[in-house]
């Protein structure tokens, strides 16, 4: 399951930057600058860095000694 | 010596209620604190934040999303390390006094009227620190109860500290609507909404006092007689492997699937009542607040029973049951709000037409009010505001003459009863995933870092992915217009953030959470 995981830490980053560019594009309006900036500066890092972490040790069998 | 073992026990039990009370009640202050400022939101937008100056309203907008999410996270590692290097009765001492002190002076501080860009500009800077002191707080409180707690007992011990949040939601708004209704609306708009912030002294007060009084963490003090506390809590905690592994399993599979269900439980319900079903502002509160006061109890009841089947499967059944309910459940409540369902009593129905001129505008105000067969009762109030020279009305954009509109409807008896059972169900999801929490995030650190550890993955979880809910999950919805004038094609499409987010959480948690019994010692 990890490279699940990991990819899906890695697949969220094109996602969401190309949704963002597309919708400012769309609508350039103050509300969706803030509302894309606090997804892509906040959210989507958390995101893309925890799960590829978590990716790579569930890959290298760090959780299987947990039970 | 029977007697004796009894009375021994009987002052252990005694001793650890003190604990839970001390550290309960300093953690539902700085709810009380947090909660005041985003309840008096408005006024507070009106005193400090005007909307013709950009700047303030962009500090208006951050001071609402970065003491929410940036900075608790910032609180939860400064404040973390210090509880992991000093100890925890100290640094939640300090936690305390900071966010009691920032809400004290932001009730003291002069409007933009006054003083100008300086008074939007000092909130904001209060904010922050409230901000970090409530990501400090948590984590402590949560870790002081714990290693005072039994092994057997913990997840019952520390699932009052789960109660706190929702017990400071209740009294900021008590004290809000007493001093509201005792002042009257117009004073309190003036200067009243300061006296919730001022009180707040009082309370700290108390709370320092009481917290001056404990003893530090039995653990960590052991831990700091035999010279074992760690050097770098920050570096021990994300830069060994061993550890951090332990904080991404705790966000991923535990607090941001449980985040997502507390926001939606308690906040997104709320605004989906007031905003979807257009329910009147008073009831939509009552349905909230009697759920909350009904369903506040199993918080520990389910803090308990993890002290007996272990915590992953309570909290894994929780994000299981949101996810596969949250859709039939809102889709119950917005029927049962949905007029076009409903029969109309046309005899009864009144339409009123007023136009007010006020020097070169012009004020027309529609009020309409219909009752339906099944005693629901709607209200909308649509108010256009043009210039009276016809000739500068047709010149004006449509988009300057768009009424404002306003629906209210209220519920009888059997609809609102109904609907406080459909908050309750989501509420008690909120305690199945919630209540263990603390006790299982304690439980997944040694002692040594327990403080730093535990308090990252919290407040990302609840400060970045439930503090999130609101602004996503209105987002979504928004996007199901066809156009701007036109309803939601899908008013449900907001639940697709908590459902993906606690979905992945369930499937992480229950596959790499381990539910083995944990006994807690200086490591």
């Amino acid at each position: 399951m990890g490279i699940v995981w990991a990819a899906m830490g890695v697949g969220i980053i094109p996602l969401v930057i190309l949704r963002a560019m597309k919708e400012i594009a769309a609508k350039p309006s103050e509300e969706n600058w803030i509302f894309w900036s606090i997804v892509i500066v906040v959210l989507m890092p958390i995101i893309a860095f925890s799960l590829i972490t978590f990716g790579v040790f569930a890959l290298k069998g760090e959780y299987d000694r947990l039970d | 010596m029977a007697q004796h073992v009894s009375a021994s026990h009987g002052e252990e039990v005694s001793s650890t209620r003190r604990v839970i009370a001390a550290s309960s009640v300093g953690t539902l202050i700085e709810w009380y604190d947090f909660y005041i400022f985003g309840s008096l939101a408005k006024i507070i937008s009106e005193q400090f934040f005007p909307k013709d100056n950009p700047t303030a309203a962009l500090l208006a907008t951050l001071a609402t999303f970065a003491a929410g999410f940036v900075v608790r996270p910032f609180g939860a590692l400064f404040f973390g390390r210090l509880g992991d290097l000093i100890g925890r009765k100290y640094t939640f001492l300090v936690t305390l006094v900071i966010m009691g002190g920032s809400t004290f002076v932001i009730g003291l501080v002069p409007g933009y009227a006054q003083i100008g860009f300086v008074a939007p500009a000092i909130v904001f800077l209060l904010r922050l620190l409230q901000g970090l002191a409530l990501g400090g707080e948590y984590g402590g409180a949560a870790t002081y109860v714990a290693e005072h707690s039994p092994d057997d007992k913990r997840g019952f011990w520390t699932s009052f500290i789960q109660t706190t949040a929702t017990f400071g939601l209740f009294i900021s708004l008590g004290v809000i609507l007493i001093v509201r209704q005792s002042l009257g609306v117009e004073k309190f708009t003036e200067w009243g909404w300061r006296v919730p912030f001022l009180l707040s002294i009082f309370l700290v007060v108390i709370s320092v006092y009481i917290r001056m009084k404990m003893s530090e963490s039995p653990l960590f003090a052991k831990l700091k007689k035999e010279g074992k506390t760690s050097a770098n809590p920050l570096a021990e905690s994300f830069q060994k492997k061993d550890n951090l592994k332990m904080v991404l399993l705790a966000l991923l599979g535990a607090t941001a699937g449980q985040g997502v269900v507390w926001y939606t439980g308690q906040f997104y319900a709320l605004s989906f009542l007031q905003n979807a079903c257009n329910i009147e502002f008073v009831q939509s509160n009552l349905i909230i607040s009697i759920a909350l006061i009904i369903g506040t109890p199993f918080f520990v009841v389910f803090g308990a029973l993890s002290d007996k089947i272990g915590r992953k499967w309570i909290m894994m059944l929780g994000m299981l049951v949101a996810v596969v309910a949250y859709r039939p459940i809102y889709t119950v409540m917005y029927e049962g709000a949905n007029l076009k369902k409903k029969t109309e009593v046309v005899d009864k129905t009144t339409v009123e037409h007023k136009l007010e001129v006020k020097g070169t505008d012009s004020l027309k105000t529609t009020i309409t009010k219909k009752t339906f067969t099944d005693g629901t009762t709607y209200k909308e109030v649509k108010k256009e505001k043009f210039p009276v020279d016809p000739a500068k009305k047709a010149a004006l954009p449509k988009d300057k003459l768009k009424p404002e509109t306003k629906k209210e409807t209220v519920l009888p008896q059997d609809g609102f009863v109904k609907m406080i059972g459909l908050v309750l169900i989501q509420v008690i999801f909120v305690t199945m995933v919630y209540g263990p929490i603390a006790a299982f995030l304690v439980e997944l650190f040694p002692t040594r870092i327990r403080y730093t550890s535990m308090s990252l993955p919290y407040h990302i979880g609840n400060g970045v992915f439930g503090g999130l809910v609101p602004l996503i999950s209105t987002r979504l919805v928004e996007a199901t217009r066809l156009t701007p004038d036109t309803p939601p094609t899908d008013p449900l499409a907001g639940l697709w953030y908590p459902i993906l987010i606690a979905g992945v959480s369930f499937v992480i948690g229950s596959l790499y959470i381990s539910n083995r019994p944990t006994v807690m010692d200086v490591d």
